[in-house]
């Protein structure tokens, strides 16, 4: 339908043309005008999920507590922002057992990491999570450096650095966290993100 | 003809705005972190001059019969932990003379019972009584993940078949104690 559409508007457009052209040629100009709207977005996450897997050393003399976890590292790709002026925010919740257990002494129910989200401006937006071993305050928030230029590239997010509050023993179960990523007007161009 | 124009520019117009409500200057990605820790039981290390408890010369020299102040020094499991509910079961076999394994002679015994303790772990120790009809306390659970230290413990040794006996003489006389921490499910 879209198509029969785009061809009859030129037929009707001639139509008028060939009613009010009577005589004499005449000559006028006709400025164009619109607009582009501000658009950042951001590729969906590759992967989508991140599982780190077991997080407990099983034997040894690290037994129950946070094994080595390798880096893990995510990509948006084809991120863009179509204005000058624009930062990544990453919000990180670090990974805390599903239950509502109290903690008791001597373990933790949480898992903190660092991420870092690069590839976009100068510097990468860097944000630690501290939750406590009974997983309270598990969220933290930055905001990085502005990008001053309109680009698009692959937004790339490393999370390293797992470690348990204390270094404690960890509590068995499930553990979730989130990663929110925010691609939107750095604090100068006037918009709050 | 124009009925079905005027429907098709109606389209267009839908068509053009979905994309101008669906975007804005700001986007946001979600994705989860997701790990899990099995659950896990370790015994920790056992401390207190070595893994045997040394209770002496069994019997009173001046009687023949087992002495009723038989005791030797608890053992600890150091860094003993859950990291989910579990139950800690204590075991016991009896003290045997080694040497003489045959049947002893009327009015002798070549076994000791006693009753072995593990304390520290739930409110209420694991208790097992070498010997007896049953040990409803030997097993005890933990609701919640735990680590710490167990306490071991044995007493109340006495002449399996009665008091009236004596023990025979023997370089030995060997009984096992068992702990076990398992997750409860």
């Amino acid at each position: 339908m879209q198509i029969r559409c785009l061809l009859a508007l030129p037929l009707l457009a001639f139509a008028g043309a060939a009613i009010a052209q009577t005589s004499d040629t005449a000559t006028g100009d006709v400025t164009v005008g619109g607009n582009v709207a501000r658009l950042c977005v951001l590729g969906q996450p590759s992967p989508p999920t991140i599982d780190v897997g077991q997080m407990a050393e099983t034997s040894g003399t690290r037994v129950g507590r946070i094994r080595t976890i390798g880096a893990q590292v995510v990509i948006l790709p084809a991120s863009f922002c179509n204005f000058a002026g624009s930062a990544v925010s990453v919000t990180a919740t670090a990974l805390v057992v599903n239950d509502n257990l109290a903690v008791q002494p001597g373990f933790a129910r949480a898992v903190n990491y660092s991420a870092s989200a690069s590839n976009w401006a100068g510097s990468p937006t860097d944000v630690t999570t501290a939750a406590t071993a009974s997983g309270a305050t598990p969220s933290a928030t930055s905001t990085g450096a502005s990008q001053p230029l309109p680009k698009i590239a692959d937004v790339r997010l490393d999370l390293i650095n797992f470690s348990a509050p204390g270094d404690a023993l960890l509590v068995a179960g499930s553990y979730s966290g989130l990663v929110t990523v925010t691609l939107g007007p750095d604090a100068s161009s006037g918009d709050v993100q | 003809m124009i009925k079905q124009l005027g429907y098709g520019l109606a389209l267009c117009a839908v068509a053009a705005a979905a994309p101008v409500f669906a975007q804005s200057d700001t986007d946001a990605k979600n994705f989860a972190v997701i790990g899990n820790v099995p659950a896990l039981c370790s015994g920790g290390i056992l401390t207190g001059a070595g893994s045997t408890f040394d209770v002496g010369v069994l019997i009173d020299t001046a009687t023949g019969f087992l002495r009723t102040d038989l005791a030797a020094p608890d053992k600890l499991l150091a860094g003993s932990f859950c990291s989910a509910r579990s139950t800690i079961a204590v075991d016991a076999t009896p003290m045997l003379a080694q040497n003489f394994t045959g049947t002893p002679p009327t009015g002798f015994s070549r076994t000791v019972n006693y009753t072995a303790t593990a304390s520290g772990w739930t409110a209420t120790p694991a208790v097992f009584t070498v010997g007896a009809a049953s040990n409803p306390a030997s097993v005890q659970t933990r609701p919640t993940a735990f680590t710490g230290d167990v306490t071991v413990g044995v007493s109340s040794f006495t002449t399996a078949e009665g008091a009236a006996l004596r023990m025979v003489a023997d370089t030995s006389y060997v009984g096992t104690v068992t702990v076990t921490l398992a997750v409860a499910n």
